[in-house]
């Protein structure tokens, strides 16, 4: 479904991605990790279509998605959504999160996802149907972002971004800003959305214990480059690449006793 | 003030925070209660808990830093022999920076912008010194040097032409100048990725080794609370709810925040789990009365509306919280 083809792309005449090629099945789970720095926010954002690459292409549903124009452009957008780290600087601070919630369905009046059939005319009703599919209390409809926590504000963001019911979800740092036990319910609740509405998920961290429990095959980028490429399964496998070790060595615990 | 010797007393305790009390002046709600810790030399100490407990705040008033707002109602915090709380504005200038060292997560706004790097490091120390230029920079390049970065380069840097890894070790540097006796870090990783942040923890590991200073480390990632501390304090609403040795108390968690707060974190796996076990309830949801974690305690029960005392496990371990009592009751009935 998401062919991204050798692509490479410099800022500064420096390196930020170079030669990087993936792919994406339907309802599959891809995780990017890397140290900061190494090229997985310019991944993402060649694959949103915000950048585009200097050499190698990306193929979205079967077509090139830097060469679409007008109408097509706007047909793939639908099927491509993301959430970002941020919570806070995601969301609109001057609206009612309900109405940020529904928005992009307004920008797609054609667009009838298969959970809103119901309630495709009624815009407060579509609302109330997504926060509870995010595990939102409806008192929440009536507020602003910052009368939120930003768990709160990141299930808003996560409603926002299933609203159109899209092919593939891209996630940048989705809980990094997060608090431990926050983290561990807005992940909770991205898998099960993943499983629930076969989403394939693009899923951007630099913690690889969040990457391991949300995805089914790994990328591990370092200075642009992908390094190393597996199967989750295979993470404590003796034939990773020695990088790919190393972030697994600084990402344990120590045993207590 | 200098002070010579540690009573043996105190057991070479060199902060001490006695039932502190902080309260918002207007609306009087409390945000810190009868808080009570100590650090002794030496020790890296962990505080952890969710956002909104009271960590902060706690390492806001260590450093006599705390907003008009607030108000301190009842309590001391001593370093060494000096009671912070009492101490003038000025005073506490002196302690701060040179006693007291804090590194916060913002190690972005540490350095002002369109300022060398350099040139900061000599207005920092000419504050607290009485020498020239040139000396100050000789200081600069020694400790920029301690932190293992390029220090001609970061002296002659833009805050922003640095990392974010590189800018923390600045800061760290700039920090440590005056040799501290304790260093508070908040957070200090938080905005880093796994590998700098790790790089960052050792790099205060191995300068407490060397300045023979105590670190306060805070963090809501448990896992450095782990890897790092030999002391920890759990808080929630602004309580210290467990505290004790790090290895008793993850090993034998009490409170059953401190529970959920374990079973909740993300870890490599070698079998990878379906779903992470979560805590019911918001974050910072907070009962007035009683134990103030009673909102969202799975063990919640009729005593739990009653002021929770602490009660120890051990010289190592305390907590606070009612299933304690009744469980020594329980054992008491059926013997
Ligand atoms: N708009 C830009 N202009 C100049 N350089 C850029 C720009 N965007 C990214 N870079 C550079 O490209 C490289 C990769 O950046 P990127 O944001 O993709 O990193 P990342 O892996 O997402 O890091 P982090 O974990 O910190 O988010 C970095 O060296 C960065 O400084
Ligand atoms: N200056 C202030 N005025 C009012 N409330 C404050 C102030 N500073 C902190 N608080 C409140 O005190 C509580 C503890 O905050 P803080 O110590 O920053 O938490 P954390 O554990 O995340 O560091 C929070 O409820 C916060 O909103
Ligand atoms: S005192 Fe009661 S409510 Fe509080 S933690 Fe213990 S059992 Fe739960
Ligand atoms: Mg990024
Ligand atoms: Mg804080």
């Amino acid at each position: 479904m998401l062919h991204v083809n050798s692509i490479s792309k410099t800022y500064h005449s420096k390196a930020a991605l170079s030669d990087i090629s993936l792919t994406v099945q339907p309802g599959e789970s891809i995780g990017v990790i890397g140290e900061s720095g190494s090229g997985k926010s310019t991944l993402g954002k060649i694959i949103l279509g915000l950048e585009k690459p200097e050499q190698g292409d990306v193929h979205f549903r079967g077509s090139n998605l830097h060469t679409l124009k007008g109408q097509a452009l706007k047909a793939s957008r639908r099927h491509l959504q993301i959430v970002f780290q941020d919570p806070a600087g995601s969301l609109n601070p001057k609206l009612l999160v309900w109405k940020s919630v529904v928005e992009p369905l307004e920008n797609f009046p054609d667009v009838i996802p298969s959970f809103l059939k119901e309630v495709r005319h009624d815009r407060k009703k579509m609302a109330e149907v997504l926060f509870q599919k995010v595990g939102l209390s409806s008192e929440l409809l009536e507020r602003y972002p910052h009368q939120l926590s930003g768990g709160q504000k990141q299930r808003i963001a996560v409603a926002r971004g299933i609203s159109l019911e899209p092919d593939l979800l891209v996630c940048d740092e989705p809980t990094s800003s997060l608090d431990v036990s926050v983290q561990a319910q807005v992940l909770n609740l991205l898998k099960k959305l993943q499983r629930d509405l076969n989403l394939s998920l693009l899923f951007i961290s630099h913690d690889i214990a969040a990457v391991q429990f949300m995805c089914e095959r790994i990328v591990v980028l370092k200075e642009g480059l992908a390094v190393d490429s597996f199967l989750t399964e295979d993470l404590f496998s003796e034939s990773r690449h020695p990088y790919t070790r190393l972030l697994v060595e600084m990402s344990m615990e120590q045993e207590y006793k | 003030m200098i002070e010579n010797n540690t009573p043996a007393t105190c057991e070479n305790n060199l902060l001490v925070v006695e039932n502190l009390s902080v309260i918002i002046r207007n609306s009087r709600e409390k945000l810190i209660r009868n808080l009570h810790f100590s650090i002794s030399q030496g020790e890296i100490f962990g505080l952890v808990g969710e956002s909104g407990s009271g960590k902060s705040l706690t390492a806001t008033v260590i450093l006599g830093m705390i907003s008009k707002s607030l108000e301190v109602t009842s309590g001391s915090v001593k370093l060494g022999q000096s009671e912070i709380t009492s101490l003038s504005e000025r005073e506490l200038r002196n302690i701060r920076g040179k006693e007291i060292a804090y590194l916060s997560q913002n190690y972005q706004s540490f350095f002002t912008p369109f300022i060398k790097v350099g040139q900061q490091f000599i207005e920092i120390i000419r504050c607290h010194t009485d020498i020239s230029r040139k000396e100050a920079k000789k200081v600069a390049i020694h400790w920029l040097n301690k932190v293992h970065l390029p220090a001609e380069r970061v002296f002659n840097s833009f805050p922003d032409e640095l990392s974010g890894g590189q800018l923390q070790r600045a800061s760290i540097a700039s920090a440590i100048m005056f040799q501290p006796r304790l260093i508070i870090a908040d957070e200090p990783t938080t905005a880093l990725d796994v590998l700098t942040g790790e790089r960052i923890l050792d790099l205060l590991s191995e300068l407490k080794e060397e300045l023979n200073c105590s670190i306060l480390l805070i963090s809501h990632d448990l896992k450095h609370i782990i890897n790092r501390t030999q002391t920890v304090g759990v808080m929630y609403g602004g309580q210290i709810v467990e505290i004790g040795k790090t290895s008793a108390v993850l090993s034998n968690p009490i409170h059953p925040y401190t529970n959920l707060l374990l079973q909740s974190r993300l870890r490599l796996n070698k079998h990878i789990q379906h779903e992470l076990p979560t805590m019911l309830g918001e974050p910072g949801s907070m009962a007035e009365e009683g134990c103030p974690f009673s909102k969202r305690c799975p063990s919640v029960m009729k005593s739990c509306s009653n002021i929770v005392p602490m009660s120890s496990l051990g010289s190592h371990h305390s907590a606070a919280c009612h299933l304690m009592n009744a469980e020594r009751e329980e054992r008491y009935v059926t013997r």
